[in-house]
Formats: structure tokens, sequence, C-alpha cells
């Protein structure tokens, strides 16, 4: 792979992204962290912890379309490999999402603003979670925009794991006995996410046809 | 039943060899054993819908490997991934239904595809992309965003993808569909060109296609090879085998009222039935008949 290939790629991928999908998720999330500074409003640690997850869900929503790519049949067959066009998507939207998160960060007043490493790792790990699961749409399926499925999943298994005990659960409140735990859990979480995501991304893609995600022929 | 290639009427080196090529899908067997010699100019592929034909380019086009068997592009062996690398950067391909970033023009489209095939210097790789945009003939509309482009001026703009490169290797998935008579008349000079000095595997439903473009034709059912021959050859399998009667004949294969109120049978015919010059269509309809059709022309 040559730098020349390289950078002249970075101006079609940028155009390919998919940037709206990623505003909303982002700016809905930008939105809910700044509702904690309207005046007269003192959120407790626990608002502060409930609404940095819920930015973290959002921003990873959003992220979840980034593989989204109506044009991978037709760019099917080519030399310069998926993974490499993957991961530049990815290396572009990185500067934004750190920016973005912190930005996020910083809009929780500093009396309610739950430990950020720790919510970091949730927000690191829930966006692996979103790149993992399209990813692994893409491997298995014909689908080109696995982004809205996926962004599904993502929601459902999210608010499924608020359901679950704090002894098993992901999202455990601050100073409990369970929080280092489950902050073990999504760093387990994390490494899992981004080995599927590594696992799924390479070619030729193994396929198993569904038949709702195959439009084409046999 | 013989799935090889018995009947390879092209002259030349083989470009393309594949022996024994699966593939399933589940428990779908989309491809069985399927062997072919592929020689420089056009190949038709037939078949009916489910017959295999898209299965049988996406992996001749390494978008997926085969479960079993092997082939070769232009001696690439496509199972490593430097022989993918390599054959890849000798491939065209066209796919069933081909997507587009909507907001990209025709030339930034073509542009791009034309850099994922590493045509990194920019001057050159522009010439290239204006180049085949003026063969698809969108040369006028090549600033106008895709999702403003009629269906048929999309198609136009993945063969141009797929020409970009002068790619020695071009798989063209029923590159007709959505394209008015003009378009398709156009098409056909484009692979007519392309066959010059090129392997063109072309999939279609269209037997004209076939008849005009191809030196060679491969009818595929249920994932097998059931034809390999010329277009003639397909054709003289159905001399005989076509009549004309007043009414349906019960005993043919398949007839259907003409234009002028008489009806076109084929299969068996009646003795002293009054028989017509069959077509390549005919040929081919008598190819898919039964499994016991016979493989060699």
């Amino acid at each position: 792979m040559s730098r020349a290939l390289l950078w002249a790629l970075v101006p079609p991928v940028w155009r390919a992204l998919p940037w709206r999908a990623l505003a909303v998720g982002g700016g809905l999330g930008l939105l809910l962290a700044a509702s904690t500074r309207l005046p007269d409003s003192t959120p407790s640690s626990e608002t502060g912890l409930a609404v940095l997850r819920m930015v973290a869900l959002f921003g990873a929503l959003g992220l979840a379309f980034l593989l989204d790519d109506p044009a991978r049949h037709t760019t099917t067959g080519v030399p310069v490999r998926r993974p490499l066009r993957a991961g530049l998507r990815l290396t572009l939207v990185a500067p934004f999402m750190a920016a973005w998160w912190t930005a996020a960060l910083f809009l929780i007043p500093a009396a309610s603003r739950p430990p950020a490493g720790f919510l970091t790792l949730e927000a690191l790990a829930l966006a692996a979670c979103a790149l993992a699961l399209p990813a692994t749409a893409i491997r298995f399926t014909t689908e080109t925009e696995p982004g809205r499925i996926a962004a599904f999943w993502l929601g459902i298994t999210s608010l499924a794991a608020c359901l679950v005990p704090d002894k098993w659960g992901l999202f455990v409140a601050e100073g409990t006995g369970e929080w280092d735990t489950a902050h073990m859990r999504w760093a387990v979480l994390l490494g899992l996410a981004a080995v599927l995501w590594a696992t799924c991304l390479p070619e030729p893609l193994r396929r198993r046809s569904v038949p709702h995600f195959t439009p084409t022929g046999v | 039943m013989t799935t090889g290639p018995l009947n390879d009427p092209a002259s030349g080196p083989t470009t393309v060899s594949a022996t024994g090529l699966t593939l399933r899908y589940g428990g779908t067997r989309a491809l069985d054993a399927v062997s072919l010699e592929l020689t420089r100019g056009v190949t038709g592929l037939l078949g009916p819908n489910g017959a295999g034909k898209t299965s049988l380019l996406r992996v001749l086009a390494t978008a997926v490997p085969p479960d079993s068997g092997a082939f070769t592009v232009l001696g690439h062996d496509p199972s490593t991934t430097k022989g993918r690398l390599a054959a890849r950067r000798t491939l065209g391909y066209l796919p069933q239904t081909p997507g587009f970033h909507p907001d990209f023009t025709a030339f930034a489209f073509v542009d791009y595809v034309a850099i994922l095939k590493e045509l990194t210097d920019r001057a050159a790789r522009h010439r290239e992309v204006r180049r085949v945009l003026e063969a698809v003939d969108l040369e006028d509309v090549r600033g106008k965003r895709i999702k403003r482009l009629s269906g048929g001026m999309r198609q136009r703009v993945a063969l141009a993808a797929a020409l970009v490169g002068d790619p020695e290797f071009l798989v063209l998935d029923e590159p007709t569909v959505g394209l008015d008579p003009e378009q398709r008349m156009r098409f056909r000079e484009l692979v007519a060109e392309a066959g010059e000095g090129r392997t063109v595997l072309l999939s279609t439903h269209q037997t004209e296609d076939v008849a005009m473009l191809c030196h060679r034709v491969v009818v595929l059912t249920h994932g097998r090879v059931r034809f390999d021959g010329t277009p003639a050859e397909l054709t003289a399998r159905a001399a005989g085998r076509v009549w004309v009667s007043a009414q349906r004949d019960p005993g043919a294969l398949a007839g259907w009222r003409t234009g002028t109120g008489t009806f076109r049978n084929i299969g068996e015919p009646p003795t002293g039935a009054d028989l017509l010059e069959p077509t390549l269509e005919d040929g081919y309809l008598l190819a898919l008949d039964g499994e016991s059709t016979e493989v060699t022309a």
C-alpha cells in the first residue's frame, strides 16, 4: 500500500462517510449533556452518570452506520482491501469522536460528573460493539447498509443490559461494590468487540445467505 | 452427469480456468462441481433464475471463495492473498445489482473505483475516467450526482466502473437490465470491443445478446454446466425440433402463439410436422429441459 494511494483514497472515503447518522447521534448526545447545564438544574451524580451513559449510547448508535457502503458490491473485486477502507473510515472519524466525547464530559457539571476514565471505557466498549455488529453483518450477509439493524440491536441490547442485576450487570451505580467488577466486564467486552471487528473485516468474505439480506440472485 | 468443459470452441490460451467449483448457501448447492476454461473473447453465461450464474460470477470475481474446487485468473490463484490481489488487478466486475454513493457525481464515483484499482497518478487516472465515461456515453452528465441519473445511466456508470483501468478479465452480471434498445445496442458495441483481446464473461437472460456477442456460450442449471459450446452449436441442438402448427401441440415441450396466429413448438415434432429454422433461444430452452439432456452440443 503506497502512501500516494492512501492519500488518494482520503477524499472519496471522507465523502462516503455517513455524516448524517454521525451528526444525529453526536448532536443528540451533546444536547442531552447540555441539558445538565440548564439554569436551576443541579443534577445529582446519579443523573450525571445516567446522562453520560446515554450520551455514549447515542454516539455509538451513530457510529453503527460507519460501515454502511451502498457501493459495496460495485467495489467488490478491487485490489485495495476492505480492512484498509474500513480502517481509513475509522481513522477519519476517530478525532471527531474523541473531541465530541471530551465535550460531552465537560458539559456535565464537575460536581455531578462520574469518573471520566471509567465512563470513557464504557463509551469505547459501546463504540466497539457498534463497529463489530455491522462488520459481522457484512461478513455473513450481502447487506450493504447494516447500520440501521446494528443500531437497533445495539439499542435493544443496551436497554436489556440495564435490567440485568448489578451482580452480573454492566450499568452499575457508582460507589457500589460491583463498580470495579463491572468495569472489568466492560474491558472484556471492549476486547471481544475489537477482536470480532478485526476478525470480520478481512477478505474474502465468508457468508451464509440470509434470505431477507440477499438482494441479488443465488 | 458430466459437468466439465466438453466442447471448447475458442482458440487461444486459457485465461481463466476453474475446476470443480462448489458453493453452498446453507443447504442449497448454488454451484455443483462447475468446471470451465475461458479464453479471450466474449463468453455468454445463460441460465434460468437460481441457476447459479451470479454465484459463479461472484466466485470468479473473487468476491466469495468457493467451498471446494480451484480456479485461476490469468495464472493467478485467488485462494492465496497474494494471488487474489494479483487476480483483482486484472479484473473488472459489474455486479447484478450495482450500488453507488448517491451523492457522488458519475465522475467522482468512477474516479473512486479507479483509486481502488490502484490508479494513483491523478492526471492519468482522470484521463482514464474520462475515457470510460465517454465510452459509455456519459461524458455529458459526468458532473451530475448519481441520485439524479436515470436507471439506465446508473447502469452505465457501473459499467464504466468495471471498465476503468482497462481490465483483462471482465465479469458482467446481467448488464443490460434497465437499458433501452438503443443503449443495449451501444452496450453490445462496447462489450464486443472489450472482448477483443480480453476475456469477458457475460451473464444474461437475453439470448440475442449471446447470439450477437459471444463466441461461446455456457448454460447453467441447478449449479451445473448443462451446455458448453458455440452459439451455433447450441442453436443446432434445436435443428429438426422446432415446428409450426395451427393449434398448440400437446406433445411439445414448449409452445406459444406467434403474431401470425400459428403456434411455434419446440420438442420432439410429430411426423410430417412443418419444421422451422431454430434460433439460439430454441436451443437454450431445449438445453434446459430435463436432467437427461446431454451436456455436449
